[in-house]
């Protein structure tokens, strides 16, 4: 099979995909409908007279059957116009005012966040691959030495036990409580002035990458254990290859699959916004901003922020399909079935 | 003839966890240049391991408890581990039960074999060393990666890989069991036409006494970590001597009477915790007497063979001939 097959095993992909995507609109755009009071009351609230929201109601179709409502949400979303946001998001959870004069279009406000979710994204990915892995790599090289088996399960377990608010927690205590050259909060966007954007950065992504950095590890000690029990293995060694060469040239890319999974995963989810480390380390990411809006029950940016969040995640997730078909070929056979 | 491989007193033990397990209880087995022996038993029987054992790939629960394995006048215990690596690279070739997963499923063949021979993968030498395993289209497959071969292709790979550097002994533990019965007997032929192309050695481990019958010179057969019986294999299969090897000629399949049926050995292989003080086959064997079960048999030159029975004269003088497998063996 050459590039022909690696087409088609693609355009499956690709189909599988989307039609994830729809699945998770329809979920979407259901919630959204099944939450107690309507948009019009939301919009006008409890006291405004029945003619204003039936204008309302006429103005954007809001009696028309549900599945035409959907379509039309969903063409527009794809149209690039995800709706308009009923306030401008302020800084701060806390604040409740809203005027309308503010309203802004969601993709404008999700435009602008962006940036900063994606770049901590990144940072946290990189540092969790650089860490997890090779450190999963020499664990499960050294998993004959009770020292290491030991020592590599206490840290990954500590790694992915430990919630992000009480990593993040400390670091903003520490490093707010003394001088360490970083700061705690105080985001400038990376154009503006890259070097104080990174001070900022780090410990928010630091704070993201432990529980990436543990699983990885863990992943890819076991992937790497799995590898060596491979017959093929034991006939390298017969064929007198050194451990080097048995590590660089057989270990690394067939233990490669289920770490690319969970890179893809971690990748997907973090694309999604890391709302708790934007949220303590006041970096204003897409997660805070879906976050807010939430409590400020504006609907029409949780909606279409939870189907960003999944188009990041099945995308990243579709590359990593994408990876394992050139990594190991026999997946293009499997995913035929 | 020169000896190739001694292999003596060999003992092995495995780390279980309910205590060491014996694979080889002290197996001997003298193997000359350019013979092919066929290494037979049920399993268990400690096959697979004098197999591992003398390329020292044993898993990290074996320990070698005593004997030595001699290639060439050298002991692979004294080699350090750099030694060891390019013993095994350039004098011994290993081919497996299961061509297919003894093969990197992420490595197209050529670059397989172009690190074995420590060239480009453009190579042409790639190209010949497909066509001397009976290849055809070698190109196609060079460009191929392991699951997209046949089992009997898989294994003219791994065979490749296997004599790609030339080495003079060629272990080969079960090598057709995975594959259609159809393609099982190209495979050996392949197999036992390299040691005349090439004065290798060919050690067979199996338990397919047609195959041993049909192309080895010599039979070793193995029970309880111990080869009890070694000679060659047209006067084994005509007349066995060893009351275990006479069963598992009868228990061959093929080797009933039409219309007549297999007969099992009774009883169960033993599995020995440390060293065996008694005939290991002794509480199988229909001819045990007392001294059998106090003392261990000591391997005695009868009737050509190399035998470990207590009544080895005895059974040579008494064993009927036998008319199984070997009876149409033409060596």
């Amino acid at each position: 099979m050459g590039y022909l097959g690696y087409l088609r095993f693609a355009m499956e992909r690709l189909a599988s995909a989307i039609l994830t995507l729809l699945g998770v609109s329809i979920l979407v755009f259901t919630a959204i409908h099944l939450i107690p009071g309507s948009y019009e009351a939301v919009m006008l609230g409890p006291q405004a007279p029945e003619a204003a929201r039936e204008r309302l109601r006429e103005k954007y179709g809001l009696d028309d059957p549900l599945p035409q409502q959907y379509m039309r949400w969903l063409l527009a979303f794809l149209g690039g116009d995800m709706g308009i946001a009923l306030c401008r998001s302020q800084q701060s959870i806390g604040q409740q005012a809203c005027e309308n004069a503010d309203q802004a279009p969601i993709i404008a406000e999700f435009a602008r966040r962006a940036p900063a979710t994606i770049q901590l994204a990144f940072m946290a990915a990189a540092i969790a691959n650089l860490v997890g892995i090779p450190l999963g790599i020499l664990a499960g090289l050294s998993a004959g030495s009770r020292t290491v088996r030991g020592s590599s399960r206490a840290i990954s377990a500590l790694g992915m036990g430990i919630p992000s608010f009480v990593l993040g927690t400390l670091f903003v205590y520490v490093f707010s409580v003394h001088d360490l050259g970083l700061t705690v909060g105080g985001y400038v966007p990376l154009s503006e002035d890259p070097e104080a954007n990174l001070r900022a950065m780090v410990l928010p992504a630091i704070t993201l990458s432990i529980f990436g950095t543990a699983l990885f590890a863990r992943t890819t000690r076991d992937a790497v254990l799995t590898v060596l029990a491979e017959p093929f293995i034991m006939a390298a060694v017969a064929r007198g290859e050194s451990p080097r060469q048995i590590v660089r040239r057989h270990v690394l890319r067939n233990a490669a699959i289920p770490v690319v999974t969970v890179s893809a995963v971690n990748m997907g989810y973090l694309l999604g916004g890391a709302a708790i480390a934007e949220l303590l380390f006041s970096v204003p990411g897409f997660g805070w901003y879906v976050l807010a809006a939430i409590h400020k029950r504006d609907y029409a940016v949780v909606q279409a922020g939870v189907l960003v969040a999944a188009v990041a995640f099945v995308a990243v997730n579709l590359l990593a399909d994408l990876a394992y078909a050139i990594i190991d070929p026999r997946t293009i056979r499997r995913g035929r079935g | 003839m020169r000896s190739l491989l001694q292999i003596e007193q060999i003992t092995v033990e495995y780390a279980t966890e309910s205590g060491p397990l014996r694979a080889l209880d002290g197996a001997s087995l003298n193997v000359a240049a350019g013979e092919t022996v066929g290494i037979v038993g049920e399993s268990g029987s400690g096959k697979s391991t004098l197999a591992l054992t003398i390329g020292r790939i044993l898993p990290a629960y074996a320990s070698h408890v005593a004997g030595d394995v001699i290639f060439d006048g050298y002991s692979v215990f004294a080699h350090s581990t750099s030694e060891m690596r390019s013993f095994r690279r350039d004098e011994l070739g290993f081919i497996f039960q299961n061509p297919v997963s003894a093969l990197d499923p992420t490595m197209r063949v050529k670059y397989q074999l172009a690190h074995i021979l420590d060239v480009k993968s453009s190579d042409p030498s790639i190209m010949s060393q497909l066509d001397r395993v009976g290849l055809k289209d070698v190109e196609r497959v060079a460009n191929r990666f392991p699951h997209e071969l046949s089992g009997g292709m898989a294994q003219r790979v791994v065979i490749a890989l296997a004599i790609a550097r030339g080495p003079r002994l060629l272990i080969a533990d079960e090598p057709t069991s995975s594959l259609d019965s159809t393609i099982r007997d190209q495979i050996l032929e392949l197999l036992f036409a390299l040691p005349a192309q090439t004065g290798a050695t060919l050690l067979l481990f199996t338990h397919d006494l047609r195959s041993v019958a049909k192309y080895c010179d010599r039979v070793a057969v193995m029970y309880g970590g111990n080869v009890i019986e070694h000679g060659p294999a047209n006067k084994i299969f005509s007349r066995p001597v060893h009351p275990y090897t006479e069963a598992l000629l009868k228990a061959a399949p093929g080797a009933e009477e039409i219309g007549g049926k297999i007969e099992a050995i009774p009883g169960r292989p033993p599995i020995l915790r440390g060293r065996s003080e008694q005939c290991p086959f002794a509480p199988r064997c229909r001819w045990v007497v007392d001294i059998c079960r106090h003392q261990r048999p000591v391997a005695q030159t009868v009737d050509g063979r190399l035998v470990s029975c207590h009544r080895a004269e005895e059974m040579a003088s008494v064993a009927p001939a036998c008319q199984i497998i070997g009876a149409n063996h033409a060596s």
